[in-house]
């Protein structure tokens, strides 16, 4: 399976390399209103993994029979809070978290700095977590804020 | 507009966002796991840190397949480039480099401090565009709904500000 893993992250990560995902100028374009690129593939992305997930859930079990299991993100503040600092930061860098690794495959040096800021950045927010989890309301630390 | 990489032309919006649902579908269908690879920092944050929070039963879990999901995207951009036209290293931030102007350590600052943003704020959100602006819109989950809003928001309101302090 761990093959399979590699193949489908090559998959997407060839994708976000060629379709403006990891690219400074797209992302500003984007959030200037002035490309409709991104737009589009976020829309096009939904619009098709919409059906999709749900026959899958209809249907109930994986290709391999075993029931499907789908982790729900529970709500709380940082949803919000964190949303916003995410966003500031994917302004600033031009990349979320997918096209940091992408940009590093492509040789953009700079990304190797997003990579480092980000890993700190998640490892403040694990050494913190007693501390955000009263002011956030967020799940008990066994959970966490959940995959994504 | 052209990428930054080789100056190629970008595919098509709808290809792309068809390729990116059959990534997430094929990886729920085949393998059990929805899409998110935010979570890959505390997987890395996991594999040096002691902090219990990197060690919680549901994070080890996933760590089976989101560390080779993250190898594969570095791999990607590496066959992205090499089918491309080559790869080397390089610094272009295409016609934002002159307009950014910090120069090679003041570039890594910034991206260094955008990061900590990014590192933080997507474990705080619980995920980021993948997470939630794919897989949980896709799925109807109204928390990433709100979240998608609010990092889109951020975005823009720091693009917007951005472009008129300093990337003039």
């Amino acid at each position: 399976m761990t093959a399979l893993y590699l193949l489908l992250g090559t998959a997407f990560g060839y994708v976000l390399s060629r379709s403006g995902a990891a690219d400074y100028g797209f992302v500003q374009g984007m959030f200037l209103f002035e490309e409709f690129q991104l737009y589009g593939i976020i829309g096009t992305a939904v619009l098709l993994t919409a059906p999709g997930l749900w026959w899958l859930r209809r249907r109930g079990r994986t290709v391999f029979g075993a029931p499907l299991a789908i982790e729900a993100k529970p709500f709380h503040r940082g949803n919000i809070v964190g949303g916003v600092l995410f966003g500031f930061g994917w302004s600033i860098t031009g990349m979320c978290p997918g096209p940091i690794f992408v940009n590093l495959g492509e040789g953009k040096v700079y990304a190797l700095a997003a990579l480092a800021g980000a890993l700190v950045g998640a490892a403040t927010f694990g050494s913190l977590y007693r501390m955000l989890q009263r002011l956030f309301g967020l799940p008990p630390l066994a959970q966490g804020t959940g995959e994504g | 507009m052209d990428l930054i990489l080789h100056g190629a032309q970008p595919l098509h919006w709808a290809l792309g966002g068809a390729a990116i649902a059959a990534v997430t579908l094929a990886l729920l269908f085949i393998g059990n796991r929805r899409l998110g690879v935010s979570t890959g920092f505390e997987d890395v944050c996991g594999l040096v840190l002691s902090t219990p929070y990197f060690h919680r039963p549901g994070s080890s879990a996933g760590r089976a397949w989101r560390l080779p999901f993250l190898v594969g995207l570095v791999a990607g951009g590496f066959l992205s480039a090499i089918l491309g036209g080559g790869w080397s290293l390089t610094w272009d931030l295409g016609a934002y480099g002159a307009a950014l102007g910090f120069g090679q350590v003041g570039t890594l600052v910034w991206m260094f401090a955008g990061g900590v943003l990014i590192g933080f704020g997507t474990r705080l959100a619980g995920g980021c565009t993948s997470g939630h602006g794919i897989f949980g819109l896709s799925n109807f989950e109204w928390p990433s709904l709100v979240t998608t809003l609010s990092f889109m928001g951020g975005g823009v309101v720091a693009t917007q500000v951005l472009h008129r302090l300093v990337l003039r």
